[in-house]
């Protein structure tokens, strides 16, 4: 019936569509330190989003992030951060676990 | 002037003071870790960083200052540790850019300046959006100041004391600049972590002791001490050296035993970072498929509550709360589900009983005088206790209000109303009020022979109750069950709670019956675990 992920309360449920939780990673992608840029998927319309799939069924919500990352950083490390950083953010505005987050790194730029 | 290899003694002395300056530090820098994420590793993930850099000039054949600039910055890329370590590879790789560009046989407060300018662009270039109040604003800073200053020409030891002054004072302003920060009531880690840097450098060129390490901070608050703890308990790292290593496969295997995966590296050498509760079963993963070598574990668990201990110690008790609640409650779910509702609200005080153990005016009393609030309201629950509250209220030694609750789903509804910075008198108005929008019901087990509606309900058959009035009776539980929640339905109502009893009845026909017959009905099912009732049921 809905699309969204669901979180039981002694009052009811709360749901939150798959597009509420992509634009909080986006936000927090964007903020990530070695993100230059979202990659992929371009069909996705909303820039806010671009980059980002979410999934998943009532054991947590899967997340798969699409970035380009600044040459010359430590790429495994950048990818840790934003694994992080990104899962503790969603379960911090969301309630939902999260169980997992695919971090594709897919380019690397050197900018200004 | 200096030579090449004098040139490397210098960097490799101010590194080493550097080190000492973040090792002294590196727990109080642990501590104040609440952005990006609250993992107290902040201190320890830049020491480490810098130690990779320092390791580095050990091993280094440089020969020129071009080429030690390019394996420092090497060195900080290779060995950089989390987020910070990762900013700081970049800051010492904009410096490094800087510097290895220059043939001044001197380093003075103009070539400084330039290379704190390259730092900070570099930084800030490797960002899609840059936060502000992090290690960014005050590499930033420290340029700036460097900049300002050196048309003067000042001795490098007097801009390092200036840099120094300039670094804390931004590191002060973090709080204004993330919110989070403000709200955890500390400074940013990464920021400090680089002012104690440039502190360490500092001592070394002017060639003073570094000054005695800050105490932990006093003023720390109880958000930034309560971590949320990973998921999994041992963070696992190891490195896999063999032939035809398969990254994929490793990947596909490990990542069944947690998360946080790292697989990174090449056919012949692999190095894993996994998030587990079962690090030997990492490990023989690494073994089966070759040679494992240089293996990290550490209790994540242990480090979070060493760290909640130690700051708790310091953190003075939270004032008392306004007002907090004594609820009579049966059953473990419904205990946990009272907890859950006053959590992060206001302190709450369980006693245990309901129909067929009333707790006594004596054990309500106590319940309120150990609540650490100003004034108290208690939730009876049942229509039996009620009197024994208020005879506690009357006997308390703080105002108490009772509010009526007669059943436990009343209760809970009266609870979502309830704020411990509001007085007695004002949460009860409110949760009166919750309690006026609830219809409750129950179904047990007769007790004894009752009359309903003319007829007679057995003892020992099922009686459903709704309101406290006897509405239905026979040997069927879903069809006495769903009697007492079509009764519950007679006005329209949008959420229905049904609380298991210890017995664990069999809700799926019942469900089914409901969802056929209120499609637009939210039903939300919990384990309440109280005896006697089979069911509690509340709608609103």
């Amino acid at each position: 019936m809905e699309t969204g992920h669901a979180l039981s309360s002694p009052l009811g449920r709360i749901t939150i569509s798959g597009e509420a939780i992509a634009r909080i990673v986006g936000e927090t992608a964007r903020e990530c330190y070695g993100v230059v840029g979202m990659a992929g998927r371009k069909w996705l319309p909303d820039r806010a989003t671009r980059g980002i799939e979410i999934g998943g069924n009532g054991d947590g919500v899967t997340i798969d992030l699409h970035v380009v990352v600044e040459y010359g950083l430590n790429l495994a490390e950048v990818a840790s951060t934003i694994r992080n950083r990104v899962g503790y953010e969603v379960e911090r505005l969301t309630g939902l676990s999260v169980q997992t987050i695919e971090v594709h790194i897919e380019d690397v730029k050197r900018s200004g | 002037m200096t030579g090449l290899n004098g040139d490397r003694e210098a960097v490799e002395k101010l590194v080493d003071a550097a080190l000492a300056s973040l090792e002294a530090n590196r727990v109080r820098i642990d501590d104040l870790n609440v952005y990006p994420v609250p993992d107290g590793d902040t201190g320890t993930n830049l020491t480490m960083t810098v130690r990779a850099v320092a390791d580095a000039i050990d091993h280094t054949s440089a020969a020129s200052r071009h080429s030690l600039a390019r394996d420092v910055a090497r060195g900080a890329l290779m060995g950089a540790r989390g987020n910070s370590g990762v900013i700081f590879s970049q800051i010492i790789r904009g410096a490094a850019d800087v510097l290895g560009e220059t043939d001044e046989p001197v380093i003075d407060a103009q070539a400084t300046a330039r290379a704190l300018r390259g730092a900070s662009d570099a930084a800030y270039r490797a960002v899609r959006r840059p936060v502000e109040g992090t290690m960014l604003s005050v590499i930033r800073e420290l340029a700036e100041e460097a900049e300002a200053r050196a048309p003067e020409e000042p001795s490098l030891t007097q801009l390092l004391v200036d840099l120094v002054r300039r670094g804390e004072d931004a590191l002060a302003r973090t709080p204004d600049q993330l919110q989070i920060l403000k709200d955890a009531g500390v400074v940013d880690a990464g920021g400090a972590g680089l002012v104690e840097l440039v502190r360490g450098v500092a001592a070394a060129v002017s060639g003073e002791p570094l000054p005695a390490p800050a105490p932990i901070e006093e003023h720390l608050s109880h958000d930034a001490i309560h971590q949320e703890l990973s998921k999994y308990r041992y963070c696992t790292v190891f490195l896999i050296e063999g032939k035809d290593l398969d990254r994929d496969e490793l990947e596909r295997e490990l990542e069944q035993l947690g998360d946080s995966l790292l697989v990174v590296g090449d056919e012949n050498a692999i190095k894993v970072h996994i998030h587990t509760d079962d690090p030997g079963a990492a490990l023989s993963i690494g073994t089966r498929a070759g040679t494992i070598d240089r293996i990290e574990i550490a209790n994540m668990h242990e480090q979070t509550l060493d760290r909640e201990a130690r700051l708790l110690s310091i953190v003075p008790d939270a004032p008392p709360a306004q007002s907090g609640v004594v609820a009579v409650v049966a059953g473990d779910g419904n205990r946990k589900l009272f907890e859950s509702l006053a959590a992060q609200v206001g302190p709450i005080s369980i006693v245990e009983g309901g129909q067929t153990m009333n707790p006594s005016t004596a054990d309500l009393l106590r319940a309120v005088q150990s609540l650490d609030a100003e004034e108290a309201i208690i939730l009876p629950n049942n229509s039996n206790i009620v009197l024994a509250a208020e005879h506690a209220a009357v006997n308390a030694d703080r105002i108490v209000e009772v509010v009526a609750a007669t059943s436990i789903p009343a209760g809970l509804a009266a609870m979502v109303s309830f704020d411990g910075s509001r007085d007695a008198a004002e949460n009860a108005a409110e949760m009166r009020e919750a309690i006026e929008a609830v219809v409750t019901g129950e179904v047990t087990l007769a007790s004894r022979d009752v009359q309903l509606n003319g007829v007679a309900i057995v003892k020992g058959e099922w009686l459903g109750l709704a309101d406290g009035d006897p509405v239905a009776g026979g040997v069927d539980f879903g069809d006495v069950s769903y009697a007492v929640v079509e009764r519950l339905l007679a006005e329209p109502r949008e959420l229905l709670t049904l609380l298991v009893g210890s017995d664990g009845a069999d809700l799926d026909p019942l469900l089914a019956r409901i969802a056929t017959a209120h499609p637009a009905l939210e039903v939300d099912v919990q384990q309440g675990g109280q005896a006697h009732y089979a069911l509690l049921l509340g709608a609103e």
